[in-house]
């Protein structure tokens, strides 16, 4: 097979992304990858204000497709197709990246592909380091949390996932619960380091139950709770107190992703893979202490530990146009009536676990 | 601009999605269907149908006019992502046209031009200013008559005809009015105390 170049276009949350991609499936090269935050957009809000995300996507991804192209040294008369974020995310972020993605291929007359974001995240270590099938993913970022079997670049097995919050989500309340920036994975882990991890023992959820499902909203509800005794006991908090509680809340959050790690890893072992793998993406892998831990856990197994370069581990584009590289390579194309949509599960053979409602599962 | 000059104008401002090509002077296709959702499936097999309709291909068009709104959010920034994809696709420009222009094109006399708005409000731009958003009982109070958009079929061949009279703005942007509803955050941080000695 030729080579493939791929333009990848990305608006699912609040980054907004293009990239080109080029190479086969398996052996692939980054020729560009533009990313363009919006933290500043959404600081005072504290957190992600979908509309204003919405609005941002739309003006901003023409632009990121334009530089990407261009630090490509790449027109797009040149690319052999474009992929497409479709799902799962903020609506109106993904409805702007669908319909520019459609535009795009309109005009140039190059096939359209929609990509799952989630099987962007998934498909990432085989653009990083050309890692064979199948190897265990864990997916762990602000939205989302869950071990994924990867068999095939259409074919995942989710071995489980959070039922309610995803440890992004934990790691930013926690930095507002006790007055640090957004985002709150850096500057929790930062107070972290001068904290004790032993003084608050906070719970542990869902580790009593088999499987492989996580649970942190109680954890946050813990948080809470022991931030506000201090307070009514001083009426503050010391600086060592908030160090603690990150500490504290930082150990439980390895403990329980170290453990259920074990266990995914002991259903992906039961298959006897040639070249046992455990890969990481999402933005909280960033995280030394959850990194070093899963580290331990591999090792432990006889498991090799992939953490792609951070660029790669949060939301970009190059995920979606190699993500889209693989469907393309495999005869997969979309049409213009290719939906937009905001819940998008990778593996539809297992039980929802978030969002099981008339709208059906969110991932 | 030459008489043969093709424009494709478009808008999914509110339920619907219409669109209408203009080759010269003349209207040569236009179609429009009522549509509360599935306007993000419907708009390119529309577009596509459109050039078809009129024996055109999108390497003919020289331009591209787009309802910017005011109107539904999701649905103005559904046509605005199209339009900008295209430009960049088609190396041509992208011109977002209002719909108090579209409305108002063939009308001299002094009106205000309106859009309806959510919970009984309009959108309203009253001569020399920028469109605001206003009650029912204000639109009673205007010396002008006021006049709401017309049909989308009609709607999408006006914003083509501006378009093609070098109208609108490049590259197209959104005409919301309303600020996008969100509210600070209101936890307050806690105090932070000097460490127990």
């Amino acid at each position: 097979m030729g080579q493939l170049t791929i333009l990848g276009l990305e608006s699912s949350c609040d980054d907004t992304a293009a990239a080109v991609v080029r190479g086969v499936p398996g052996d692939a090269r980054v020729l560009s990858s533009v990313v363009q935050g919006q933290a500043d957009l959404h600081a005072a809000f504290g957190g992600v204000v979908p509309e204003i995300a919405a609005r941002a996507h739309a003006e901003r991804l023409d632009e990121c497709v334009k530089q990407a192209l261009t630090q490509a040294n790449t027109a797009l008369s040149d690319v052999d197709a474009i992929a497409v974020t479709a799902g799962p995310g903020l609506i109106g972020g993904v409805l702007s990246g669908v319909m520019c993605a459609k535009g795009l291929s309109a005009g140039s007359g190059k096939p359209l592909i929609g990509v799952n974001h989630l099987a962007g995240h998934a498909l990432t270590p085989r653009l990083t380091d050309g890692i064979a099938f199948p190897y265990l993913m864990l997916l762990v970022s602000g939205g989302h949390c869950q071990f994924l079997l990867v068999r095939g670049h259409d074919d995942f097995s989710r071995l489980g996932g959070t039922i309610d919050d995803a440890p992004g989500e934990a790691f930013d309340k926690t930095a507002r619960l006790l007055g640090l920036p957004q985002p709150g994975g850096p500057s929790v882990q930062a107070e972290a380091t001068r904290g004790d991890p032993k003084r608050f023992r906070f719970p542990r959820p869902l580790l009593d139950r088999p499987g492989c499902d996580l649970s942190f909203s109680g954890l946050k509800t813990a948080l809470l709770r022991a931030r506000d005794e201090l307070i009514t006991d001083k009426g503050g908090l010391t600086e060592q107190d908030r160090a603690d509680l990150c500490a504290s809340f930082q150990a439980a959050v390895v403990d329980v992703l170290a453990e259920k790690t074990a266990r995914a890893l002991a259903i992906y072992l039961a298959e006897s893979p040639a070249q046992p793998v455990l890969a990481v993406a999402g933005g909280v892998a960033a995280n030394t202490a959850i990194r070093a831990r899963l580290e331990t856990v591999s090792a432990g197994n006889g498991t090799r530990f992939l953490a792609p370069p951070l660029a790669l581990c949060t939301d970009n584009a190059a995920m979606i146009a190699y993500a889209g590289l693989e469907r393309f390579a495999a005869g997969e194309t979309d049409d213009m009536t290719l939906v937009a949509r905001p819940r998008w599960p990778l593996d539809n053979s297992r039980p929802a676990l978030l969002g099981s409602g008339k709208k059906g599962a969110k991932a | 601009m030459p008489s043969d000059t093709c424009v494709l104008g478009f808008d999914t401002s509110a339920a619907h999605c219409a669109a209408a090509l203009l080759c010269g002077e003349q209207i040569i296709a236009s179609r429009a269907a009522e549509m509360g959702r599935g306007q993000a499936e419907h708009l390119f097999p529309m577009l596509e149908a459109v050039l078809a309709d009129g024996g055109k291909s999108w390497s003919d068009l020289h331009a591209i006019g787009v309802g910017i709104g005011p109107g539904n959010f999701t649905g103005i920034r559904i046509s605005v992502a199209a339009a900008r994809g295209l430009a960049l696709a088609l190396g041509i420009p992208a011109r977002g046209i209002n719909s108090f222009d579209a409305t108002q094109i063939d009308y001299d006399d002094p009106i205000v031009a309106i859009v309806p708005a959510p919970r009984d409000q309009f959108y309203a731009r009253l001569a020399g200013k920028p469109g605001q958003l206003v009650g029912k009982a204000e639109l009673a109070e205007y010396a002008q008559p006021v006049l709401p958009p017309p049909a989308p079929g009609l709607l999408a061949r006006n914003i083509a005809r501006l378009a093609s009279q070098g109208h609108g703005i490049i590259p197209p942007a959104p005409l919301y009015i309303r600020p996008a509803d969100a509210a600070p955050s209101r936890e307050a941080p806690p105090v932070i105390l000097a460490n127990d000695t």
